[in-house]
């Protein structure tokens, strides 16, 4: 996925050093904004019938980021995570066993979903090692919200997944 | 009016006077009539009148359901609706070729007997009450409404139980229940000699009911009398013994009989059947704990119940007498015709015309219930 | 006994006795109403959680005491047999005989131990019971559901079938049928309250036809089949019968084997009787309109039959040499034999549908032609192309698509199956390919080894349980809760497949969301792995330019409520608009053709 570069190589180090939230959340950002701009650029090229598929990807990446935004610009971003990271969301590592592909220029819907996947769950697991690795405290805090978010993210896509693919289970 | 009952008015002789006896009069049973006419207070002519219980059931059960007929028939028969169930289910049994389970037969029995019981005890206190002796009505009553009570236990309903379905019964006895019936026997049996001090052996009664209402035996067997009241005239006939249904074969009892023909001696015809019925359930409740295995055997869905084409007559020795159900299907789900043999129907029509005739008009209530008529029965 | 008469003895003061009665406790009751038995049959109880609103009570009532009543605000659910409306009792027409709660199929009424009531407003007599009891003073519960008295007949009949001997190196049909007697009693069992009629996505009628059979009338039952389904043969054999599903029957029982009963009725017929009641009301009036259909499977063949009876000139459009689509290439003919799937057809092409096979669109005919050449076009090519896991390996050659083997096997090709099997999937799919593929392994080696992996635990597999213990007496073993790893790939051959254990599939909302645990790992030793996981739709021939002019859902072509597609001369049915299943494309079918029906009526002179 690196050739398509929304950042996550490397992303380690950066984030770790850093030392405000607000750093933090505009790193997480730039992630999600850059994973937007990949999908909105995926939409004209592929046809009709995934475009939906694909907008609707874009939307919620474009959704993420005004919502790491809105956190960002409020005064209290301690207080705010500490209500949001009370019950982790749990990593089921589903997205392991779905091969990230590499997205060739005429990606089916599985592929685009599985890559999808990939994507939220390369975060989540970005996110939360990145929480393990971090004392106790606002910063801590704020890795546990980002990582969840993008496991509940994931969870919707695999549901999504499961209706297409599995086609209600015939 | 039945058409046959109808006669033109004839203008009477002067000494000659028609008397309209019901249907709301407390020496009837129940909602029946009886034109009488007299000379002085003597009667010679009676033309019993029925109708007012009429609800056609016999039509109706053509438009019912084979289980939907269980919640009607007991209604022909309130005081004993017991032999109703019980014989349109063995009618029923009887054509689509159904078991019933012999735990089933033995609570059927007892429902049976505790049915008689009632029917009796019910009678006695009318009977008493029809001569004045309105006390012996009230303990006829209270003791019926102790067996109620079993019965509310047993069935669900004190009156009219709709407990026996073909196949079977509905449930299983409670706990503890044979238990109880054998304590309320035993209150019965401490009951009794009141019984006799207050009415069977009262002068009052004997001096009444004697020489009144007399069939003789020839007139029983050439009327279709049935039940106590031919046991009165001293035949000992007895389909429980005579025409065994259910597990009575397995049962001790004797049949009773009297000898006279006349109120009384039906009076002590029943007197003593109630002996017997409690004697029959000592001996079920001595032998049905030991019987096992289901109550009801299996059903198809009611509602898509086509009974196979035949007929059948079921009769029962039911506390009035021969009652019977003649059930003819068609194959379809509901009776083709169902004919219901009432014993009242003789005994409150064409016995009752005969026998008033000569007697007084004090007597017109007496004579009717030594009789025992149950009006919806004629009317069925 | 006949010395019993008595005499007169002692004397008139003998009835004073009675006098001691003043001193004995009285055996009259006080005014207040006093405790019923356990068994008490007073006034109805009903459990509205438990109520589906069948009506069956109303239909024992022999007094019609009961009514149903709509009741606004209350959720049904006709997919999984629950109606809006509860009874409602007149007690003065009501007898209390509890046949009612006899019959109950939930067990939601019942009766209580209330028995008074007492007014003079007559309404109050009308009641709505519910939990609380007539006056809300929830009294016990008297007279209740009890095994004793059920009245309904709880056991399904029993459907034969081959011993496994007899059917496992073979495709004969597996299940012969009901007999005449089973049948009746099998069809005597339905109450007749309609559930299976609104479950239904054809919304067939199901107790009209049970009771034609259970009154012998096999004819009749016919008739009333074919008011909805001309694919009766083949919806009495393998339909998915939402209609069992949504039984009342089945709230505590076996539901009625409705679907095995439709295959009685249509099996005593003979095929030219069939025909004729199929087409009793006869074929109206040439319209002078004409329609293309395009994928002779159940959407577009039921269609074609309903626009022909209308007077259409239908021609169907097939890609492969004969027609019914996955009825005939999907499911294997040891469930659904050809012969009746043929049988169905023939009715079809007896109202006069044409039916082109080896007609592949974009070959020898193509959309914008069949456009001009007709008044409307209905496409139901439904989904017919294989969904794969994309694990590592799976792009073996070894490495197979559930579907495309299954209509190879219909097609006769010589296929050879090795020794050792894996299938991915746990639904019917799965079961029909391993079972097809485990007769070849028995006759080409006279052994069986296949083995199908269902991410699913054994008690929530999506196949049919007849499908998983008929696959199990035939020697194939189920693995349950495996979820496909990889491919293992050795010199270039198939060595195995990797399986990881799955420890859920869904989470706490349902949602699909698989926990695997990693440290168990286990290697399917196998020659070939068989993916039956999911299907999709080949929409490619639509040609670019429709693509993109026509609307998409989910990646899907969206229609209307009626099968009409944005574009107004195109409509489209079945399993590529709403997923794979029979019934639905039957009833989607129906929809598009009254759709298409009223449409080309509007329009003025007929395509030259």
């Amino acid at each position: 996925m690196s050739e398509h570069g929304e950042g996550h190589k490397g992303a380690h180090a950066r984030l770790k050093a850093m030392k405000s939230l607000e750093e933090i959340l505009e790193t997480a950002m730039s992630f999600e904004e850059t994973a937007g701009a990949f999908y909105a650029a995926l939409k004209d090229k592929v046809g009709k019938p995934l475009r939906e598929l694909v907008g609707e990807l874009a939307l919620e990446e474009a959704e993420h980021y005004r919502l790491f935004k809105a956190l960002r610009d409020n005064p209290d971003i301690a207080g705010q995570l500490s209500g949001g990271v009370q019950v982790p969301a749990e990593d089921h590592n589903f997205s392991k066993y779905i091969l990230l592909p590499d997205l060739g220029s005429d990606p089916d819907d599985q592929a685009i979903l599985q890559y999808a996947l990939s994507r939220e769950d390369a975060a989540a697991r970005q996110y939360g090692d990145l929480a393990q690795t971090t004392p106790e405290g606002p910063v801590r805090d704020l890795f546990l919200f980002l990582a969840k978010e993008e496991l509940e993210h994931k969870a919707e896509l695999e549901k999504r997944y499961y209706e297409l693919v599995h086609s209600g289970g015939v | 009016m039945r058409p046959e009952n109808y006669r033109p008015v004839k203008h009477p002789p002067s000494h000659e006077y028609e008397l309209y006896f019901g249907p709301n009069h407390p020496g009837i049973e129940g909602n029946y009539a009886i034109r009488v006419r007299l000379k002085g207070d003597v009667i010679i002519e009676a033309i019993a009148d029925g109708g007012y219980l009429h609800r056609g059931f016999e039509k109706i059960m053509e438009e019912r359901l084979w289980i939907q007929n269980v919640a009607l028939v007991p209604r022909i028969c309130v005081p004993d609706p017991v032999p109703m169930e019980e014989t349109y289910s063995r009618a029923v049994e009887m054509i689509g070729g159904l078991e019933v389970p012999v735990r089933a037969q033995w609570i059927r029995v007892m429902l049976l007997e505790m049915s008689r019981i009632c029917a009796h005890l019910f009678t006695f206190g009318g009977n008493a009450a029809t001569i004045g002796l309105y006390t012996n009505m009230f303990w006829g009553v209270t003791m019926r409404d102790y067996f109620l009570d079993l019965f509310e236990e047993v069935t669900g309903a004190r009156i009219y139980h709709m407990f026996i379905t073909p196949g079977g019964v509905r449930r299983d006895l409670p706990e503890g229940f044979l238990g109880r019936l054998g304590n309320l026997l035993d209150e019965l049996e401490r009951r009794m000699p009141e019984f006799e001090d207050l009415f069977f052996e009262s002068a009052v009664v004997i001096n009444r009911a004697s020489g009144i209402g007399i069939i003789s035996q020839e007139q029983a067997l050439s009327w279709g009398v049935t039940g106590p009241n031919l046991r009165a005239c001293d035949l000992p006939i007895d389909l429980r013994r005579d025409d065994p249904y259910l597990v009575y074969p397995e049962l001790e009892f004797d049949v009773v009989t009297v000898e006279g023909g006349d109120a009384l001696a039906r009076m002590m015809a029943r007197r003593g059947e109630v002996i017997q019925s409690i004697r029959i359930l000592r001996q079920i409740i001595a032998r049905l704990p030991s019987i096992g295995g289901a109550i009801r055997s299996p059903l198809p869905n009611p509602l898509a119940w086509n009974l196979p084409v035949g007929e059948a007559y079921a009769r029962t020795e039911s506390s009035k007498g021969e009652t019977a159900f003649y059930i003819v299907s068609d194959g379809g789900p509901r009776p083709y015709r169902v004919h219901v043999r009432g014993p009242s129907s003789m005994h409150a029509v064409q016995v009752l015309e005969k026998l008033l005739i000569g007697a007084r008009i004090e007597d017109i209530a007496q004579i009717m219930f030594s009789l025992d008529a149950c009006p919806p029965e004629v009317d069925r | 006994m006949s010395d019993i008469r008595p005499k007169y003895k002692g004397s008139l003061l003998r009835p004073m006795k009675a006098l001691s009665f003043l001193f004995r406790e009285p055996a009259t009751l006080p005014m207040e109403p006093r405790e019923a038995t356990e068994l008490y049959r007073g006034f109805h109880l009903n459990d509205w959680e438990k109520c589906i609103g069948c009506g069956t009570c109303g239909e024992i009532c022999d007094n019609s005491a009961i009514r149903m009543v709509d009741i606004p605000g209350l959720p049904g659910d006709p997919a999984a047999g629950v109606k809006a409306r509860r009874p409602a009792i007149d007690y003065g027409r009501c007898c209390w005989c509890a046949l009612c709660v006899d019959i109950c199929p939930t067990g939601s009424l019942s009766m209580s131990r209330e028995y008074v009531h007492v007014s003079r407003d007559l309404d109050t007599y009308l009641i709505l019971p519910d939990e609380a009891g007539m006056h809300g003073e929830n009294f016990q519960k008297g007279w209740a559901k009890s095994e004793d008295s059920d009245l309904l007949d709880l056991t399904r009949r029993a459907m034969g079938e081959l011993e496994a001997e007899a059917r496992s190196d073979n495709f004969n049909e597996v299940t012969p049928g009901y007999d005449a007697q089973t049948a009746l009693l099998e069809a005597s069992r339905c109450i007749q309250c309609g559930m299976c009629h609104e479950a239904c996505p054809a919304h067939m009628h199901a107790p009209e036809y049970i009771r034609a059979i259970w009154d012998g009338d096999m004819e009749r039952a016919v008739g009333e089949i074919y008011r909805t389904n001309p694919f009766p043969h083949v919806c009495g054999r393998i339909c998915t019968h939402r209609c069992e599903t949504a039984c009342s029957i089945g709230r505590r029982g076996d539901p009625v084997a409705i679907r095995w009963l439709k295959r009685f009725a249509m099996d005593q017929v003979e095929p030219e009787k069939v025909q004729e009641i199929a087409l009793k009301n006869g074929i109206a009036k040439s319209t002078g309109k004409k329609i293309a259909v395009i994928g002779a499977g159940p959407a577009g063949l039921t269609a074609a039959f309903d626009l022909a009876k209308l007077g259409h000139k239908v021609r169907v459009y097939e890609a492969r040499p004969e027609p019914g689509g996955m009825m005939r290439y999907g499911i294997p003919e040891y469930r659904l034999p050809y012969d009746k799937l043929d049988a169905d057809i023939e009715v079809i092409r007896e109202a006069g549908v044409e039916i082109k096979c080896n007609m592949r669109l974009g070959e020898k005919e193509n959309l914008q032609n069949l456009r001009k050449g007709n008044d409307a076009v209905l496409i139901s090519t439904g989904m017919n192309l294989g969904r794969s896991t994309r694990i590592p390996g799976s792009d073996h050659p070894q490495v197979a698509s559930a579907v495309d083997l299954l209509a190879r096997i219909t097609l006769g090709e010589d296929i050879k199956a090795p020794k050792r099997i894996a299938v991915i999937g746990g639904g019917n799919v799965a079961f029909d390919i391993a079972r097809s593929m485990a007769r070849l392994q028995r006759r080409q080696y006279g052994a069986v080894n296949m083995t199908v992996l269902a991410l699913e635990e054994r008690g929530a597999m999506l196949a049919d349980e007849a499908e998983v213990t008929e696959a199990a007496d035939e020697g194939i073993v189920l693995v349950n809760g495996r979820g496909p790893k990889q491919v293992k790939i050795s010199n270039g051959a198939l060595a195995g497949l990797e399986t990881v254990k799955c420890l859920s599939i869904f989470d706490e909302e349902g949602r699909f969301h698989p926990r695997y645990d990693e440290s168990d790992l286990v290697l399917h030793k196998v020659d070939m792995v068989i993916e039956a996981i999911g299907q999709m739709s080949d929409t490619s021939w639509l040609g670019d330019d429709l693509t993109e002019a026509l609307e998409w859902r989910r990646g899907r072509i969206a229609v209307d409520d009626d099968g009409r597609t944005s574009e107004n001369w195109l409509w489209a049915a079945g399993d590529l608009v709403q997923g794979p299943d029979v019934i639905h494309a039957v009833a989607a079918g129906h929809k598009a053709a009254a759709s298409i029906h009223s449409a080309v009526a509007a329009k003025k002179g007929a395509v030259k």
